[in-house]
């Protein structure tokens, strides 16, 4: 079949055996590839029982529909499991090499269960699958480790952990080539299974239906991303383009561990600043057309040699403003250490900040800490880092992740433990997007912009099917978000970056996979599949007891309107809270315990 | 003066287009490995389009050297391989310090797609084109890969 590697590897790192089978053609019409091939396959290998740390947890890789091939921006590799911060299943997607490797290697998913007696690597070289030893390599940072593993076994690319997966930060990342499965642990999965690294080596062929078709549709879809507003920005600022517009025009920045909303003392910290002084060029995942990546070096002063693929919009809220951090280098070395030890930015920056608050509160003293942890020390970010992903000194406690850690602490703590699900939340403050908080409360991996990606449009009042949103507002928000939880489902699927969902939406596919497979879907088929994907996720985490009470945002958010800037006021009440949850609940055809009816799982093809 | 692919890392994002192009418009296929021109990724911060039109003057590496049935020549200004003569021995691979030929039956290499190079269209970022190269701009851009 066109478009695939083929083949579908399932591999017991307990017992050490390896199958392979060929994928299943129905499954790809079902599920297209990546997340919703990896949520089938997942849900079919897993129990409820079975949790995050345990050697039965399944870990799926699964490069999307469409990695391998020209389609600009579609490179996307997608990770699945049991998120040991969150206990729901989880994705996470990378942007690198690893997908297009693994697809050239003769594989759409890899599925993985049991855990190694000792540290091991998979290694992938097309047909060969085998076990290596990983003990040199374990405890090495992700690049050394990258590095090291490529030259050594004489692959083409490895994603890897670093010491935080090794130690089972709940939010450690999977990382490849300086991109990174960055959310809800998957990470440290791997580092419960022994596996520190999987190291590919593909030489095959991707065969598509049209190749003379795909090469003038692939031009046409690069013409017109070059020529867009987006690739201006992007090629020069990265993803933190729009963060003034979304600190003052729109005063949904979180701040101080979300109780402010505006970040006064942004100025260095905004792109415009330190990208024509720091950035040596842009830097783009395999396929994309519009690289945002952003290649930082510091060259000089207390971080010289600091250098990285940063820095992303997300870090700079939680490792910026959340912590109150004016000072970019500083910022750039946190988020290089977390890297380099393989944890997640935004989650390490929500936990310092956290802390911070609790410092601030004197609930916690800076003996107890360890590190002069206040807002607004700089230095103290970097500190708190080094130490999450080493899990030294109070970096042990805040690898659990910030509803853990406020458990442990008690003393009301969990009012300032901003989290929904376990995990902790991006960079948007959605009392002043309130579709995008009730994002946060849907998703199925917790507090996530990514899942439905509801912020752009309530920010920007339009996109799709809808104009003049009202981002203050509750309604219409259920509909808004079902829509577009399924229709980013579609781009995880096929394994196209969202930042490209203003170009595709859904009709652009329509032709995209006419060249690539022969196939003539209509836009419902597509969303179909995706909702097909979400019905199935929410059945295992309603398996697992994830009930209404799990969907609720963080009191703070209810309590506390917002002090600064142009959203002054706004807040999310219990009643809007519950009033859109029910909307979203109706229009997904669940009970209201979240529950999936019967009746949509029978037309979606899965009761 | 003849028309060159010329590679400027400095602009290079890495994305590997080029390499996917190249394999498709050629072969039919989407297989990096097949591509008549790579990027090489030494580190975080290089990334380097590896390509061969013009005579790189590669010196004891030489594929045309290399070739014992004399089928690389430079024709037009492009190192050119004829498949006719070509007999598959593989020597000129081996002898490719750019890794840019590869190989099935016979060899092949950039043949610049008749005149229109696919991967300068699929470039955006300008770290491909294709432009008049003198000897002095092609041997600096050599030498930036020699210190590879």
């Amino acid at each position: 079949m066109h478009a695939l590697g083929g083949n579908l590897l399932f591999v017991d790192l307990s017992t050490e055996e390896v199958r392979k089978e060929e994928t299943p053609e129905g499954l790809i019409r079902d599920y297209l590839g990546g997340d919703g091939l990896a949520t089938k396959l997942f849900t079919d290998a897993m129990s409820p029982e079975v949790e995050a740390f345990d050697p039965e947890n399944v870990l799926v890789f699964a490069p999307g529909l469409f990695t391998g091939l020209p389609v600009p921006t579609g490179g996307k590799c997608l990770f699945m499991s049991r998120s040991p911060l969150t206990g729901t299943i989880a994705e996470s997607v990378m942007g690198g090499n690893i997908g297009a490797e693994l697809k050239m290697a003769g594989y759409d998913a890899i599925v993985i269960k049991g855990k190694a007696s000792s540290p091991k690597i998979l290694r992938i070289r097309n047909r060969f699958v085998d076990l290596v030893d990983a003990s040199p390599y374990w405890g090495m940072t992700t690049r050394e480790a990258q590095d090291s593993i490529r030259r050594d076994l004489k692959v083409n690319t490895v994603a890897s952990i670093g010491p935080g997966g090794e130690r089972l930060v709940r939010y450690a990342i999977i990382d490849c080539e300086d991109r990174q499965s960055g959310r809800a642990g998957l990470g440290a999965v791997m580092g419960s299974k022994n596996l520190k690294a999987l190291a590919v080596k593909g030489t095959g062929d991707l065969t598509v239906a049209d190749p003379k078709g795909l090469i003038d549709l692939a031009l046409e879809w690069q013409e017109v991303m070059v020529n867009s507003g987006a690739y201006q920005d992007d090629s020069k600022y990265g993803t933190g383009e729009f963060f003034n517009w979304i600190n003052e025009e729109r005063g949904a920045f979180p701040t101080r561990n979300w109780q402010e909303s505006v970040f006064d003392e942004r100025e260095k910290v905004d792109p415009y600043y330190w990208a024509p002084r720091y950035t040596l060029r842009s830097k783009g995942c395999f396929g994309c057309t519009k690289a945002c990546g952003k290649l930082f070096v510091i060259t000089e002063g207390k971080y010289a040699g600091t250098k990285l693929d940063g820095l992303e919009y997300e870090t700079l809220y939680s490792l910026g403003g959340e912590c109150s951090n004016p000072d970019v280098e500083a910022l750039a070395r946190a988020n290089e250490i977390c890297d380099l030890l393989g944890i997640d930015t935004i989650s390490a920056g929500v936990c310092i900040g956290f802390t911070m608050e609790l410092v601030e509160r004197g609930i916690l003293t800076t003996e107890e800490v360890g590190v002069d942890c206040r807002f607004g020390n700089p230095e103290a970010v970097v500190r708190m880092c080094d130490l999450i992903g080493k899990r030294e000194g109070f970096g042990e406690l805040l690898g659990e992740g910030v509803m853990r850690a406020s458990a442990t602490i008690g003393k009301g703590t969990d009012r300032y433990a901003m989290h929904v699900k376990g995990m902790e939340p991006p960079a948007y403050d959605v009392r002043a997007i309130k579709g995008a908080g009730l994002g946060f409360m849907t998703s199925p991996r917790g507090a996530c912009h990514l899942r439905a990606g509801v912020y752009a449009l309530n920010l920007v009042g339009k996109f799709w099917r809808w104009d003049n949103v009202d981002r203050f507002s509750a309604e219409g928000k259920g509909e808004q978000v079902k829509w577009m939880e399924d229709f980013m489902t579609v781009f995880d699927s096929l394994g196209v970056c969202k930042f490209s969902r203003g170009f595709y939406y859904m009709e652009g596919y329509l032709p995209l996979l006419e060249k690539v497979l022969g196939w003539n879907l209509t836009e419902e088929e597509l969303l179909r599949a995706g909702e097909r994907t979400n019905n199935l996720k929410q059945l295992f985490n309603y398996s697992v007891g994830i009930r209404r009470e799990d969907f609720y945002l963080p009191r703070r958010l209810i309590e506390e309107p917002i002090k600064n800037g142009v959203s002054k006021g706004a807040v999310i009440t219990d009643e809007e809270m519950d009033q859109m949850l029910d909307d979203y609940l109706e229009e997904r055809g669940w009970e209201s315990d979240g529950r999936p009816k019967e009746e949509r799982l029978s037309r979606l093809g899965l009761a | 003066m003849v028309l060159a692919l010329v590679s400027h890392p400095e602009n290079c994002t890495g994305c590997r287009f080029c390499e996917m192009i190249c394999s498709l418009y050629h072969e039919g296929v989407v297989n990096t490995k097949k591509a008549r021109l790579r990027v090489l990724k030494p580190d975080l911060l290089r990334d380097i389009p590896l390509v061969c039109t013009q005579c790189l003057t590669c010196g004891d590496s030489c594929c045309i050297q290399a070739c014992p049935e004399m089928a690389i020549s430079v024709v037009d200004g492009l190192v050119t391989i004829d498949e006719g003569l070509c007999s598959g021995c593989g020597n000129c691979k081996k002898a490719c310090p750019y890794g840019v030929i590869w190989m099935d039956k016979l060899a092949h290499k950039c043949d610049l797609c008749g005149g229109d190079p696919m991967c300068v269209k699929f470039c955006p970022s300008g770290a491909l084109t294709f432009e008049e190269a003198d000897e002095a701009s092609y041997t600096s851009m050599i030498a930036t890969w020699r210190d590879e």
